[in-house]
């Protein structure tokens, strides 16, 4: 207990300066790049003095190191500011001459209202490939010179070479223009998530089924195992009750360390290419427009996320293995 | 073999699941969620649209498009290149010119607003003087009083402005007439209620819905509902329409217009556009003030072979408005591909082969109007061919869009610029003063005493035969022959649509007119 409370004690405050860090970098870049924003919400035949004058309001003419000093100001109230291009309605405002009718909504509404859908997304991605990867990866790690082994090698190159955005336009072409099994453009339902996570699932495939088949290999090759059979155990035994289970460790490490990112990562793309409505459609929506307040706001959100997750896999290692609690 | 209940329950389930799944035919899902009323549309838009619905308050194309289906106008200008200033009466049965600052309107009886208001001159009145205050709308030349004669009978008068009230003919077709009620009260920002075949019913994120108008003047439209469905890449509006979750769908690059083209059923409709693609030259700073050098890089790019590398989405042309504007004919004296008569210029203006001519920087934008870096690259050949020191500079949108117009202040960026400049009417001066004359020349920065006074003149004149002389024979070949800007060609919009869906007339500078198709 004492562990764990250290533990998270000392990785949490860790985590914190990652995301601050991570959030200046990106606040940084994100005025640095060419493209001004107010010039995107206000319209091309906006004159010189309402763009100023907007700039000015939004604090965007400030010293870089005021508007950062701001917005953490704001985080730290909870409050991610307000979209520069989305209204409340869901439209959004840009090129306009707003006169504030249309009311432009919080960052944190924008993202809690996407999450549910990325959640089921990647929820639906991750479940279709470790339904894929597990079997596999566990007959390929128990017979490494087998056909098996071979058979998974292959499917794992030809998946981790496949481009999402090829792979999902193919998808579309496929199972919902030509067969019309599947909707797949938009969300109207949760038919509508499944040829994207279709998608992640073959991504995330390709790693976890070569991860899992290495590491239940390297584990049968342990003197425990062997000794485990001339005790008496069944091999049976040896495989469910302590192979897999000494195998979860790298598997979970995995989990933290790269599949949150290539989750997150492949959302953007795959989410742009469905037009599904969640987190990543959002942020590369709001990359186009220009619309910082929402690009920093999902920025450390995910931030934030990753290194939840990492923490939680290390805490989560040490409970299996406690050689690991150092 | 011994029978267990864990091998039973096993059994069980899988013959339960086999089933069930043979009972799901293999569209189950998709019909599941298919939803939408069978007469419906679905249009996906490459734009979205914005959170405030007075139409005076932006300049964006997909809220015009929108608006084509609520509002009504005045008139109609379908823009056919064949006749590009045909006037189709709307809102108005009539349209007397009672002097050059005087215009009379007479107005259709028996239209009534989304809401249930009667349509009247006080419309018409609220409307034209709210949308031409200064600041209001880019698109009108000036403020205008409206003095209403009658309930049907409107006059505008624009004597206290300095321009004429003919201009108002053509930008008639260009004006969302809202209710003077909505105007008073500020509700038009709320809740879009105008005479148009369709009403507005919600925005939800990015679709917004709409129905067909019961007292729409000329008949219920036979589409029930119409969706307006903001898809952001081009890609997946084609996948949408082929898996027919959208209907018509727009801004198609050249090579899915040939990919549409030829599967069954869906179509496809190429319309010249509105919209001239131009370099601009930045003519108020070194080198591009010197004419000699503006002709040299006309006169050095083949304009032919941009129309090749655009395929369906270029029309060639040679003039500084597009062919369904009026004035849009080709100009005789307009620049042609010359090699030889660029060196010359080139020779007289001081940079033998091109030497001793500064770094000039070409700057386009790429994901906005199809192949423009494509075509840019080869300008950028072309020009270095002839001796020209090129750096083209591909920026993204929101870049790009930063460093089109000249500052108030300083020297805008760079020394071409490639633009397009689309509006909905035929209206030519949409796109002449803002870019020409010297009160504006929004890029190009383009000050010339004797192209003011040809664009002045043709406005002053209220007859349109001899307008579209003045044009054709003052303001065009005055621009060819000082070459502010070089017009590329005009662009060609693509819209893919539903083999079934017909009667519907697609406008050149986008909206579209849903009010007699259906399904066959």
């Amino acid at each position: 207990m004492a562990f764990a409370l250290t533990f998270l004690l000392r990785r949490l405050s860790q985590g914190l300066v990652i995301v601050l860090l991570v959030g200046f970098v990106i606040f940084s870049l994100l005025r640095i790049v060419p493209g001004d924003p107010v010039r995107i919400m206000v319209g091309p035949m906006a004159t010189e003095e309402q763009v100023e004058q907007i700039a000015e309001d939004l604090g965007l003419r400030d010293p870089l190191p005021v508007q950062f000093g701001r917005y953490l100001a704001d985080l730290a109230r909870g409050d991610l500011g307000t979209s520069f291009i989305k209204a409340t309605s869901g439209a959004s405002v840009a090129g306009g001459r707003d006169d504030g009718s249309a009311t432009r909504a919080q960052v944190l509404d924008l993202i809690v209202t996407a999450i549910p859908f990325s959640a089921l997304l990647a929820g639906l991605g991750v479940l279709l490939a470790i339904a894929f990867s597990i079997p596999l990866g566990i007959a390929a790690g128990l017979y490494p010179n087998g056909w098996i082994s071979r058979l998974t090698f292959a499917i794992s190159s030809v998946f981790v070479s496949l481009p999402n955005i090829w792979l999902g336009i193919l998808l579309i072409l496929v199972i919902s223009v030509q067969l019309g099994w599947l909707p797949a453009i938009g969300y109207k339902g949760i038919a509508y998530a499944v040829l994207p996570a279709i998608v992640l699932a073959v991504e995330l495939s390709a790693v976890i089924v070569r991860a899992l088949a290495s590491a239940v290999a390297s584990t049968m090759q342990e003197n425990f195992v062997r000794a485990g059979i001339v005790r008496g155990l069944t091999m049976r035994h040896m495989i469910t009750h302590h192979v897999l289970r000494n195998s979860a460790i790298p598997m979970l490490n995995l989990f933290g360390a790269q599949l949150g990112g290539l989750l997150l990562g492949s959302l953007f793309v795959v989410e742009y290419i469905f037009n599904y409505p969640g987190l990543g459609l959002l942020t590369v929506n709001a990359v186009f427009q220009r619309d910082f307040p929402v690009i920093q706001g999902v920025a450390i959100l995910t931030t934030a996320v990753l290194v939840l997750i990492n923490i939680l896999v290390d805490l989560v290692s040490a409970g299996i293995d406690r050689r690991l609690q150092y | 073999m011994s029978a267990t209940r864990r091998a039973f329950l096993k059994s069980g389930l899988a013959l339960g699941g086999v089933a069930a799944a043979s009972q799901l035919s293999a569209p189950f899902v998709r019909r599941a969620f298919a939803g939408q009323s069978s007469n419906s549309v679905i249009f996906a838009s490459g734009e979205p649209l914005t959170g405030n619905w007075d139409p005076t308050s932006h300049t964006i194309l997909g809220q015009i498009n929108f608006e084509g289906y609520v509002f009504g106008r005045l008139t109609k200008t379908p823009m056919r290149p064949e006749n590009p200033s045909e006037i189709q009466y709307e809102l108005a049965v009539g349209h007397k010119v009672i002097s050059e600052d005087v215009l009379e309107w007479s107005l259709r009886q028996g239209i009534t607003f989304h809401n249930g208001k009667p349509f009247k001159a006080a419309d018409v009145k609220a409307t034209f003087e709210y949308a031409s205050q200064p600041g209001k709308s880019a698109w009108y030349p000036g403020p205008v009083e409206v003095e209403i004669v009658d309930d049907y009978t409107v006059r505008l008068h624009t004597a206290e402005h300095g321009y004429p009230a003919t201009a108002y003919i053509l930008l008639a077709s260009f004006l969302p007439i809202m209710s003077a009620d909505d105007i008073a009260d500020g509700a038009i920002s709320q809740v879009p209620n105008g005479t148009g075949p369709f009403k507005f019913v919600e925005q939800s994120g990015d679709e917004t819905i709409m129905e067909a108008f019961d007292g729409f003047y000329e008949g219920r439209p036979k589409i029930d509902e119409f969706r307006f469905s903001y898809m952001g890449d081009a890609n997946t509006r084609v996948l949408a329409l082929l898996g027919g979750e959208a209907d018509i769908i727009e801004r198609l690059e050249p090579e899915q217009h040939d990919t549409l083209a030829s599967r069954s059923g869906v179509r496809v409709k190429r319309t010249v556009s509105t919209e001239n693609k131009y370099l601009h030259f930045r003519c108020n700073k070194a080198p591009f003030d010197d004419l000699r050098l503006r002709k040299a890089v006309c006169h050095a790019i083949d304009r032919s072979l941009i129309t090749e590398i655009l395929g369906a989405a270029g029309h060639a042309s040679s003039s500084y408005v597009s062919p369904v504007k009026l004035g849009g004919s080709d100009i005789a004296n307009y620049p042609v591909y010359d090699p030889e008569q660029s060196q010359r210029l080139l020779d007289e203006a001081g940079y033998p082969r091109g030497n001793g001519l500064p770094e000039l920087e070409y700057i386009t934008s790429t994901g906005f109007y199809p192949k423009t870096k494509e075509y840019g690259e080869l300008i950028t050949a072309l020009l270095q061919e002839q001796g020209f020191n090129v750096k083209l500079t591909v920026l993204e949108t929101a870049a790009w869009l930063e460093r089109i117009y000249q500052p108030e202040s300083g020297e805008a960026p760079g020394h071409l610029v490639d633009v397009g400049w689309a509006t909905g009417s035929p209206e030519p001066d949409l796109v002449l003063r803002p870019m020409w004359h010297s009160s504006q020349s929004l890029i190009t920065g383009f000050k010339d005493d004797e192209v003011d006074a040809a664009l002045d003149r043709q406005q002053a004149e209220g007859d349109p035969a001899a307008r579209l002389k003045l044009i054709e024979e003052g303001v065009m070949p005055k621009l060819a022959d000082k070459v502010p800007s070089l017009s590329l060609f005009t662009s060609v919009l693509i819209h893919g649509m539903q083999e079934n869906l017909e009667g519907a007339y697609y406008y050149p500078n986008g909206p579209i007119d849903l009010s007699k198709a259906s399904y066959s």
